[in-house]
Formats: structure tokens, sequence, C-alpha cells
């Protein structure tokens, strides 16, 4: 009798063997039909040794799959809350593939999560993300932690580890604990922090950021060093720039702040340093 | 790179780390603990190839402290060193290894102090004191020199900031801060370097 | 799909024949209207410096309110076409309606990050209607990352007809004339002008790109349909 009432609950995880018998339509869950995500391998002895000669990901081939790449990204916490900024560049090999790409991705109104590496891995990544921590939220009737966001996200990634993809996000957000901030690769490194800056521009945003940083900073100060910061890797970083876009995040969940293109920021920056000489 | 040591004195382990949390030529964060409790008394530091790291660490701690719920009683320090050198040695015979170097110090309430070596090989050997990485190639000649089974806490520590120093004076990378840790019949707590 | 046992001595020497790609060339154009949306494809397939044909069309209707282009290895956008075509077909037996281009953008992500370790060599554009009926185009990498743009051409002269219609299309670094954001959605250019600009797009590409000629398949989705045309191009 019991094994009834359960077997009525329970399905299976296959998307076209669950069973549609009217009794247990309504008791199906939708949702187990994307549990086990699969993807097709080449047919050949090393399908990562594949991967590698065909794509650009680690090697520079001119005859390859170019897949869209490249980023400069920041987020920090201050005494306000979190600041997220980013640049919106992509590039397949030399050329600009976008000047638009939104790499801030709106997980919930309390999560964000950034993308640097690949654009399709870490757009797939943290969607998929996104729909474990609204299933998470369903379930337990309560927000998911940043902290275990960023785990979902890491370990969904380190399965996969060494398979070549090409992912460093920042999962940032607000949760019962206030402001969050961590950084996921997909080494399947998953680090907690204060201040991070991810992608090929990276180390430009870092001078900046290290220098200029100071947590008791109001929220427009913060907000403009995310922004310089980013101005500066898009100036000398080739594979970064576009627009300068930047989100901010306080108890009350994430808040879109600006979007600047980089070309203005440059001649508004040139503008203040000429007046202070002057 | 990255920086593991330890040391058995008298009646406690003392297991240094490093903090840095490196990728490619940029430090992430400098205050990484590199160590995870497994249960009151026994204290794993990793180091390796990043994810693999922390991975595995947290999956033996969930197991070892999931063996103490499930049975009442701990696993011994030795017992934890055995059960985590196996765990490696297993994950070795498949196509995704861990790579990870860990050091497994605890204290044992019949047997003392102790400290285990273990390399991502997963070769184990018992040890008054060791280290892993570049920082092997400095410190351990040093504790050749210096170390006897007797040594106080005081004394050890004093052995520890030696072998940090000679790392400042020689070590190519800079490495700001170190965080140390002791181990024994009180359990484990942070100690002042 | 599984891993081939090694079993066979000669397994290692044959592993470097497995290269399953072939760059087929062609160029396709999108544009996308306040009230309609614009893709052109020419039809040459070639292989090297060897024409195979000069009339394979790559793109594809794939219902009322969108139409897909393909670039890149022939069979790989036969079969993502195929399988978007399949897939839209059990959606509709499913919910008894036509699936909107903003789902199909959405799943052909999907799809082709299901390939993620194995892609598909295939560059794609989908067009066609938005929920509203303005104009949408939306363009891909081989594994997935999509984005709405106002307009876009890949293929093998994507490079000479991108900069081209970001200049005439979005009139970027054009002091003066209204500005087409980055973020806009649509052009506001009416669809004649949006022609003429995708035909003088061709014709140019035809003169310096080798693998792009033959014939221009034009593809014009308004509300009441999809239109088709064949124009000429030159044929050297």
């Amino acid at each position: 009798m019991l094994s009834e009432i359960v077997a009525q609950y329970t399905s299976e995880p296959t998307g076209y063997g669950a069973e549609l018998t009217p009794g247990n339509f309504l008791a199906r869950d939708a949702a187990k039909q994307f549990d086990s995500l699969s993807f097709d391998l080449p047919n050949a002895e090393n399908p990562i040794d594949f991967l590698n000669t065909y794509t650009d990901v680690k090697s520079d081939n001119d005859n390859l799959i170019k897949l869209a790449h490249g980023t400069t990204t920041l987020a920090f916490k201050y005494a306000g809350g979190v600041v997220v900024a980013v640049d919106s560049r992509a590039t397949q090999g030399s050329v600009i593939a976008s000047q638009s790409v939104k790499k801030v991705i709106e997980i919930n109104p309390y999560l964000l999560g950034t993308m640097a590496g690949g654009a399709a891995d870490c757009f797939f990544w943290e969607r998929e993300l996104g729909r474990r921590c609204r299933l998470y939220e369903l379930r337990n009737k309560e927000r998911i932690s940043v902290a275990a966001a960023s785990k979902l996200l890491a370990n969904m990634v380190y399965s996969y580890k060494g398979m070549g993809l090409s992912m460093g996000t920042m999962v940032s957000g607000w949760d019962k604990t206030g402001p969050n901030l961590f950084y996921v690769d997909n080494d399947g490194t998953r680090l907690k922090g204060n201040l991070f800056s991810v992608g090929s521009g990276a180390t430009f945003a870092y001078g900046v950021l290290d220098t200029g940083y100071d947590h008791e900073m109001n929220k427009a100060d913060a907000i403009d060093l995310g922004k310089r910061s980013i101005y500066h890797a898009t100036h000398r970083d080739a594979y970064s720039g576009g627009y300068v876009r930047i989100y901010h995040i306080n108890k009350e969940g994430w808040e879109f702040i600006s979007l600047t293109d980089v070309d203005e920021l440059h001649w508004q920056y040139a503008d203040e340093s000429r007046n202070r000489g002057a | 790179m990255e920086c593991l040591m330890g040391l058995v004195g008298k009646d406690f382990v003392i297991t240094v780390t490093d903090t840095m949390a490196i990728r490619s030529i940029t430090v992430l964060k400098h205050d990484e603990d590199k160590t995870r409790e497994l249960n009151p008394h026994t204290l794993i530091s990793y180091c390796g190839e990043a994810g693999d790291t922390t991975n595995f660490a947290e999956y033996v701690q969930k197991n070892v402290k999931l063996y103490g719920i499930r049975n009442n009683i701990e696993l011994t320090p030795g017992a934890t060193a055995n059960f985590v050198r196996r765990e490696l040695a297993d994950s070795l015979r498949t196509r995704s290894a861990y790579q990870v170097n860990l050091l497994v110090s605890g204290y044992d309430h019949k047997k003392g102090p102790c400290l285990y070596w273990i390399d991502h090989l997963s070769a184990l050997a018992q040890v008054p004191f060791a280290a892993h990485g570049y920082c092997a190639y400095y410190c351990i000649s040093l504790m050749d020199r210096h170390y006897h089974p007797d040594i106080s806490l005081d004394e050890a520590m004093g052995l520890i900031r030696q072998c940090l120093e000679e790392l400042h004076r020689r070590f190519i990378i800079n490495m700001p801060r170190f965080v140390a840790k002791v181990v024994d019949k009180d359990g484990i707590r942070v100690i002042d370097l | 799909m599984h891993v081939r046992p090694s079993t066979h001595p000669t397994s290692q020497a044959k592993e470097a024949a497995f290269s399953p790609y072939e760059d087929h060339g062609g160029t396709n154009l999108a544009i996308a209207g306040p009230d309609y949306c614009l893709l052109a494809s020419d039809t040459r397939q070639s292989n090297g410096y060897n024409i195979n044909t000069r009339f394979a069309p790559k793109t594809f209707k794939l219902s009322n309110k969108s139409v897909l282009a393909t670039a890149g290895c022939q069979p790989d956008c036969a079969m993502v076409t195929t399988r978007v075509k399949q897939s839209m077909l059990t959606y509709k037996h499913n919910h008894n309606k036509e699936m909107s281009t903003s789902a199909i953008a959405q799943m052909l992500s999907i799809m082709l990050y299901q390939r993620r370790f194995f892609p598909y060599y295939d560059f794609n554009i989908l067009g066609g209607l938005d929920e509203d009926g303005k104009g949408c185009v939306y363009s891909y990498d081989a594994v997935g990352s999509y984005e709405r743009v106002p307009c876009s051409a890949f293929g093998s002269a994507s490079a000479l007809i991108q900069p081209f219609l970001d200049n005439q299309v979005r009139n970027k670094n054009q002091l003066g004339k209204p500005k087409v954001t980055e973020f806009e959605p649509v052009t506001p250019l009416p669809l004649a002008e949006a022609l003429r600009i995708c035909k003088d797009s061709f014709t140019s590409a035809t003169e310096r790109d080798i693998y792009t000629g033959d014939y221009l398949q034009i593809f014009i989705i308004t509300r009441e349909g999809v239109e088709e045309q064949i124009h000429e191009l030159k044929k050297d």
C-alpha cells in the first residue's frame, strides 16, 4: 500500500520514459527529466585530445572552430555591499565577435554570476545553476545561500574537469549572513573572498582596484572604482572592451547601476586629469 | 609552489601551511585555509592541483565524520591516514585521479601525537617531521639538524620560525603569511607564529 | 555515443585520420527591422579551391515566423537544421502551437551545447519575428553562446561584411547620424533600405571572397509570412 503511494509520487528521471498515465500526471516532477545532463562525445580514442585539436581553447591553429572568449570582470565586497563590474567584449580568435555581451548573469533577485572564459560554457552552466537554485527554493521554501549556490556550480564543473571547459566566474549576492562573494573556475576551485578579478585583463584591473580599495568607502566611490578598474583593463587588454556594466548588491538584492561606453569614459577621464593639471 | 610542513613534538603535532590561492601568475587569495578538521583530534593539510585539493579533503573529511557519527567512536589518526591513503590509491586507478599531497596530523589517546606523510601517488609514511612542495628542499635539512623527539612546543615553534625565515631568505616565491595549527590531547587550535 | 575500445593494434595509427570537419565556405547575413526580419545567404559550396556546387542553399525556413541560416561544415549544418525542425514538430504535437522564435533560440543553444565536447562546425544565425512582431536576429558560436543583435554577418566573408553593416545599419562612428546602440534589438531601417544594403554587401563580398558567390538567397519575414527571393551573383 505504502509503496503504491510512494510510486505515485515518484517519477523516472528520463524524459521519454516517464509514464504519463492519468493517475500520475500531476504527481510527475517535471524538473526530474533534466536531472542528469548528458553530452555527446566524439568517437575518438581520446575525446579530450580531439577537442583540443579542433577548438581554440588550447592552441592557436588557424583551421579551428573558434569559440567566443575573453573578458575582464571584477567584484568586491565593501562596507555598503558588493560591487560587480564587467566589460562587454567577446572575441573569436582576433575577431571581435561582439561588443555587447552581457557578462553578468542574473541568477535570481539576490544572486549574480559573472562570466569570463568560454562564453557558451559560462552561459550554459550559470543558466543551469539558476535552474537548480530555483528548484532549491521551491523544495526548501527559502532562498539558497551564496555559499551553497557557488558550491553547486563548482561541483557541476568539477565533474567535467580536464574536459576542456573554460569558465572563471564570481558568484555574489546577499543572503542570511550578509554580502557574500565566491570565485569559482573550471578547475573546480571555489574560494570565498572580498575582492576578485577574473579574465585576460584581470591583472590590469587588479592594479587599479587593489590600490584604490578601501573597505569603508561610500557607494559612489565604490562604483567609480569598479568602473575605473574595468576601463583601465580595457585600455591595456585587447581582448577586453566595449561597455562597462556595473551592478551593486545590498540587502534589498542586486541593482543595475550603469552601462557606459568605454570610449566615453576615456574622454571623461582624460578631461578630469587635464582639469586637475590646470 | 605551495608549502606544507609538519612536526611531531613531545605531546603535540604542529602543521604549518601557506595561505595563498594561486591561478596562473595571480594570487587570488592571501588567507586561504589549506587544512580540514577530520575529527576532534585529526587534522589534514593539503596541497596540489587546484580543485582536486579541497574536493578530496572535504570528501575524506565528510566520510571520517560520518564514521564517527555512525559508530560513536572516532577513527584514530593512524586509521584515518590509512583510509585517506586507500581513497587516494583507488582514485589513482581511475581516469580522473586526485593530484593531492597530504599531511595527516593527529593525537592518538593511546599512542600520543603522530604525523603521516602522503604524496600524490598515495605513498604513506609515518614520520617525525615532514614537508611537501618546494619548501621541503629548504626545511627538511633544518629539521634534520635541530629536531629531537622530546622537543617542546616552544622549541618546535622556534624551529618552525627558522624554517620560515630560511624560506623568506632563499625561496623565490614570496609567501607572506603562514598558519600554524597544533593538535594535542585537547584538540586542534591555531597558534601564533 | 561511446568510446571505441582500443583493442585493435592499429587503432592508434588510425586515430590521426579521424577528422570529421571541413569548411564549406559561404556567407550569411541578417538584419532585424521594426516589423520585418531579413536573412540572406549565398549558395556557393566550396572545398578548398574547388567549387562543389553553385546552388546549395544553407538557409532554411523553420516556420512562418522563423528562418535558420547556417554556415560551416555542410553535414553539421544539415544535422542541426534537421534536429531543430524535428524538435519544433514534437513541440507542436505536444503543445498544439508553433514554437516562438525566442524559444527556438534557447533550444538551439542547448542543442549546440549538447555537443560541447564534439562541436558541430556550424555557425548559426536565427532570424524571425518576436512575440511583439518585431524583427529579431540571434547569432551563435559553435557551442551555443548566443546573443540577440540588430544585425549580423557570419561565414567566410563576415570580416568583409560585418564592418560595413556596423557602419551602414548601426550608424557606427558616423557623426551626426542617430546612433543605433549595441543594445537595441532592431534597426530603424525600412525594409527597402535593408534589402539594398544586403544586396550591396553580397555583390561586394563576391568581388573579394572566393568562397562567396553564384546566387543570393534572401528570406524576408513579415507578419504575412516568409518570402523567398533568389538573385544572381557573379559566378567566377
